[in-house]
């Protein structure tokens, strides 16, 4: 089978963020990281797009995702003092949703950085 | 971070002819800092690439990232603080003891020969990393660092650099402070944001058991935080989203998996100069983003009543004496 080939992919493992990354992949796993690091070629090479869990586990148990949606929405809302946390492994624009989450809901936002 | 005296990667690969690394081990952590941006690039302003170029290494034990070092400073733990401050008086050749240097475990021939490479460098750079920022005096170091670069200025070109670790953080600290005007520890409990590290800080509020819901997005603090954190991310609500079921999955009621950024799913990571970096995802994750999470959790929480209700301040304002 050819691979699929993408040019100048970018590696998010580490804070180079290198830009110049070859990925040989056949849509389901990437076989090849030309010019990554062994840090940046195992992470691309561990994450595939096979259906390894569930969408959603709602205390342990597998759930669709608008009901763990649903109820992540309430539990945070009921909440006097929410904490939302983390945005180190997640987009720019998701990490832009988590800043209205939190003023929407009067909480704490805070990232790794504080650590 | 901000106001902080730096510049971008391209910069110390075109013209950097002295780089530090103080606290940090790039050869195992960043391991392509050297050769895409730092001590093996070949530029017009240095065109014999590593011969051009100095790098210092200074740690408190032998690293993997020695054996690139032409200059290897090893300091006595928890003496980071000690060390810059007194490079900060030699730099403008004020007096400093025997024994306050022998206390970092240097000498002063060392000492006076680096600050001597330092003011004849043409464009130096301080990396630092977790070893000075994460241990003892935390970020008094990062701060006594930044004014040494800052300081530096007087006698040539240097600027400091934080060699930030995992994923996007660099791209947290930059939305947090373009959407609040803070870079982490912010709280919105009074309708507006505010800062505050050490009171508002994950850890510290964990360990207080401040808060009483959680909401965990792209970090696996069930893997790295301290036990007494941990256990009351047990007994309150957390809600995790990640690519994988992590450690905090296993203690949160809610687990949502999402797209692993740059692999699954598209947007912008930032590089840790602050350079933003548009990212190509090479597969079609099954599962959906953190972005698309997250907006369908704010539109679920914006359907609900507001949490302080019209025309009331927040009770922690009135409670305040
Ligand atoms: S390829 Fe290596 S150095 Fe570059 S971002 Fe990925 S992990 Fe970091």
């Amino acid at each position: 089978m050819t691979l699929q080939v993408i040019d100048n992919a970018t590696c998010t493992f580490c804070g180079c963020v290198c830009d110049d990354i070859q990925l040989h992949h056949d849509e389901t796993r990437i076989h090849q990281a030309k010019r990554a690091c062994v840090l940046g070629t195992a992470w691309f090479l561990n994450h595939t797009a096979e259906r390894k869990y569930p969408d959603a586990l709602i205390d342990g148990r597998e759930a669709p995702l608008d009901e763990a949606i649903e109820l992540a929405a309430t539990l945070l809302h009921e909440a006097d003092m929410p904490l939302i946390y983390g945005m180190s492994n997640t987009t720019c624009e998701a990490q832009k949703e988590c800043a209205a989450l939190a003023d929407q809901l009067g909480a704490l936002l805070d990232s790794h950085t504080s650590l | 971070m901000g106001g902080k005296v730096t510049c971008t990667l391209g910069e110390v690969k075109q013209r950097a002819d002295f780089i530090i690394y103080w606290g940090g081990n790039p050869a195992e952590c960043h391991p392509r800092h050297f050769t895409k941006y730092t001590i093996m690039q070949k530029s017009k302003f240095l065109p014999r690439g590593r011969k051009d170029r100095t790098m210092v290494l200074v740690d408190i034990r032998e690293t993997k990232s020695v054996k690139a070092a032409d200059i290897f400073l090893q300091v006595k733990p928890g003496k980071d603080f000690e060390l810059i401050t007194i490079l900060r008086a030699l730099v403008k050749d004020q007096a400093v003891s025997d024994e306050q240097i022998a206390e970092t475990g240097l000498t002063r021939e060392v000492l006076d020969d680096l600050v001597q490479r330092m003011k004849a460098a043409k464009f130096g750079c301080l990396f630092f990393g977790m070893g000075l920022s994460m241990t003892r005096g935390k970020h008094m170091n990062s701060a006594a660092l930044l004014t040494l670069a800052a300081e530096m200025n007087a006698f040539t070109k240097f600027v400091a650099m934080p060699m930030r670790g995992h994923g996007n953080v660099t791209g947290a600290d930059v939305i947090m402070r373009w959407q609040t005007g803070y870079p982490f520890g912010i709280s919105f409990n009074r309708g507006y944001p505010r800062y505050n590290p050490g009171e508002f800080s994950t850890v510290d509020v964990l360990v207080r058991g401040d808060c009483d819901a959680a909401f965990i997005i792209g970090a696996d603090p069930g893997a790295t935080m301290p036990q007494p954190a941990i256990n009351h991310l047990k007994r309150i609500p957390t809600i995790v989203l990640d690519p994988h079921v992590t450690h905090t999955s296993r203690l949160a009621r809610v687990h949502i998996t999402t797209a692993a950024q740059g692999i699954g799913a598209g947007g912008t990571a930032y590089r840790m100069d602050e350079i933003p970096m548009p990212l190509k995802p090479a597969l079609k994750s099954p599962y959906p983003t953190d972005e698309y999470v997250v907006r369908r959790l704010n539109e679920a929480v914006a359907a609900k009543p507001f949490w302080l209700p019209e025309g009331k301040v927040p009770p922690m304002l009135t409670a305040q004496v």
